[in-house]
């Protein structure tokens, strides 16, 4: 009997550690002015998904700061809300509730992965508010979640194909040794459409193997493809930035130094950091360079530089940038900017937008932007431009 | 191209390589665990603590690794002590439960006040390269680090287990560990003996965080507590309470992860832990006490 009740007793426990990781926040104070526009930052501050959303986070910030510096829209400001969602998709469901029902906010953006963007998605089409993923890039979000929603920048299977297309024409590797994370949505589907193009353009997936998310030991899978490489010329790992620097250190350790190439989930200066002389020879398929000499670009990463003390960390600090003026531009020309309809209609209609991460334009009511994707490739420690691939 | 044997062997080597970690965390585990009943939330926490100590003394002070190895094995044990006298002394008459909860809140304190003064920001790890230099035996290779946690784990083993077979104070631990109140009634120093379980506890805690986060690479304030609840497994494997059957079952742990990744089809090979678990549950329906435990499981 006392054995059977330890047990209750530890699940019990259980249960309450997995409920207390929905608690938390802190933040604003949410007030509803009338001269103020109130927007809903969504970011992962902390845990696994820290080194892609606080720069957007500080992105999404700049840019607001530029908006209100120059006049804001039509007179009135824009106040941006956030709390810190945790890297805990409970945290940031209630984080949105909270900016909507408390904080009122007009629209919400934010986040990096689909999972997460899923989560606070689903929540803004219940309240019929505008939901702008600055991040992530599950094609099939707007369709899963509803007509409130939308991508800021390009969708999987664009940047999966992008990649696909660089290894066959660019890079001549027709044999594929594909690695995937089967603990996320982002990256079982990124590895499900780099196959789709891969296959299709005359490529050959050699040896398919999987991992969890935060399983800090590969070895198991390196041995096995150590013992059957079936003449692999590129890995493609589809994984998320917490791994990155791991997976691609433990890889050169046990003597593989073909060339690895992933998706924007590699984007992160932790790549360089873990892996140090090992991220060499990585390519990473983006969404923007910090090469790029378009003085739109130039001006972006002066500007962040001087606001936050380094160059931005990476492509989602420019994509956090254009969201904020995504919203803003359709802000301006809504027929009521109070209006969450009128403001997701508006969003909609957006054609031709620029920003650093390319140009947004909706059509044909897709609620997915058609971009360009940036191949980079890590060379002496550093993310050098490779290509921009148009599809 | 690898014949079966030698892939095997190499996933095997994987496993012993992943399990000495784990057995290492385990024995902490265990020692805590074998006299208290205690199953300490905290340990993990206790690890992180140790990790991070090493991180600052290195980058900001740029101390040699051994001083600052030495450092954050006392800053664990002032926390493993700390944490001993107010979290879990005041409640030692209240029950296996409540003391259970309590080393909880402990972990969820520790998490949290890692979060505050480092960020939740994740932070790369990097051991000199004298302790990741990779040497070849054949088709494997292994990091001076793996060869010396190997090491460690089996020393460390050999010396507890000498201690708690011969030395006085080894003898007080198993007579507290068989029956408190009648050790107490016996004139030994409970406190003292539970104390003493704590600063080794604590001390290899920080000593398994160095060697954890030298296979990571990469430290997070969160990063002790799946661990330190493998590492728990490991010991329930052993049989819970024996530092032997800690070891065993984490070695077990370890080498049962690695051939179930490396061997079934590669659609399964990220449900390793699930594989894992479902072993756990396995093992313990045969032998309820684990592998090496004794038919009644300590105190009743």
């Amino acid at each position: 009997m006392k054995r059977i009740r330890k047990l209750l007793v530890i699940f019990m426990v259980f249960a309450l550690v997995f409920s207390l990781a929905g608690c938390g926040g802190g933040g604003n104070e949410g007030e509803g002015e009338a001269d103020t526009i109130n927007v809903g930052a969504l970011f992962n501050l902390t845990g696994g998904q820290a080194s892609l959303d606080q720069p957007s986070f500080n992105g999404f910030k700049l840019a607001a700061d530029e908006i209100n510096a120059n006049g804001g829209i039509n007179g009135k400001m824009i106040k941006v809300v956030s709390y810190d969602g945790k890297t805990e998709q409970t945290t940031v469901a209630n984080n949105a509730k909270k900016m909507i029902d408390v904080d009122k906010c007009v629209v919400v953006a934010g986040l990096s992965d689909s999972n997460y963007a899923l989560a606070a998605g689903n929540i803004c089409q219940e309240k019929g508010i505008p939901f702008i993923t600055s991040g992530a890039t599950l094609p099939t979000l707007p369709d899963q979640v509803g007509d409130f929603a939308f991508l800021a920048p390009f969708g999987d299977n664009v940047q999966a194909y992008a990649t696909a297309d660089f290894a066959i024409d660019d890079l001549g590797l027709k044999k594929c040794y594909l690695l995937t994370d089967q603990s996320m949505e982002f990256t079982k589907t990124l590895a499900h459409f780099f196959k789709e193009r891969y296959l299709e353009k005359g490529g050959e997936i050699v040896l398919e193997d999987s991992y969890m998310n935060k399983d800090p030991d590969f070895s198991a899978q390196i041995d096995r493809f150590l013992a059957d490489k079936g003449g692999a010329e590129i890995i493609f790992i589809s994984g998320v930035p917490d791994d990155a620097g791991v997976v691609v250190k433990q890889f050169r350790d046990k003597g593989v130094d073909l060339p690895i190439i992933s998706g924007d989930g590699f984007d992160t200066p932790l790549l360089i950091e873990v892996a140090g002389e090992a991220a060499n020879d990585v390519y990473v398929g983006t969404h923007a360079s910090l090469e790029n000499q378009d003085p739109m670009v130039v001006e972006f990463i002066e500007a962040y530089t001087e606001a936050y003390g380094n160059p931005p960390e990476n492509a989602f600090a420019g994509l956090g940038y254009d969201t904020m003026y995504l919203i803003a531009d359709a802000l301006s020309r809504a027929s009521d900017p109070t209006d969450p309809i009128a403001i997701r209609d508006a969003i909609g209609e957006t054609v031709g937008l620029k920003g650093v991460t390319g140009t947004v334009t909706y059509e044909n009511g897709s609620h997915v932007p058609t971009k360009s994707v940036t191949i980079n490739k890590v060379e002496d420690g550093k993310f050098v431009f490779i290509k921009e691939v148009f599809l | 191209m690898m014949d079966a044997l030698t892939y095997f062997l190499s996933q095997f080597v994987n496993g012993v390589k992943l399990g000495s970690v784990y057995a290492m965390v385990a024995i902490g585990y265990s020692m805590v665990y074998g006299i208290l009943r205690l199953i300490n939330f905290a340990h993990g926490d206790i690890m992180t603590v140790g990790v991070y100590t090493i991180l600052v003394l290195t980058t900001a002070f740029g101390m040699p690794l051994w001083v600052t190895v030495i450092i954050s094995v006392i800053i664990a044990v002032f926390v493993g002590l700390s944490a001993e006298r107010f979290a879990y002394r005041p409640l030692r008459s209240a029950g296996e439960e409540t003391t259970l909860v309590s080393s909880l809140a402990v972990s969820i304190f520790l998490q949290n006040l890692l979060v505050m003064i480092f960020s939740p920001q994740r932070k790369a790890f990097l051991l000199s390269e004298q302790l990741t230099e990779l040497h070849s035996f054949g088709t494997i290779r292994l990091s001076t680090m793996n060869i010396i946690t190997f090491i460690t784990v089996i020393i460390v083993l050999l010396i507890l287990s000498h201690m708690i077979k011969n030395t006085r104070i080894g003898m007080a631990m198993r007579a507290c560990s068989d029956n408190m109140n009648a050790a107490k009634l016996m004139g030994i120093n409970i406190t003292s003996v539970i104390v003493t379980a704590f600063i080794i506890g604590s001390a290899l805690a920080a000593l398994s965080g160095l060697m954890l986060a030298g296979e990571y690479k990469t430290i997070d304030p969160l990063m002790g507590f799946v661990p330190g609840l493998k590492a728990f497994c490991a010991a329930v494997l052993g049989g819970i309470g024996s530092l032997s059957g800690a070891v065993l079952g984490g070695f077990v742990l370890g080498i049962a992860e690695m051939l179930f990744a490396g061997l079934m089809p590669t659609e399964f090979t990220a449900y390793r832990d699930a594989f894992v678990f479902a072993l756990l549950i396995l093992v313990l329906l045969i032998r309820p006490n684990g592998i090496l435990g004794t038919k009644d499981g300590g105190r009743s």
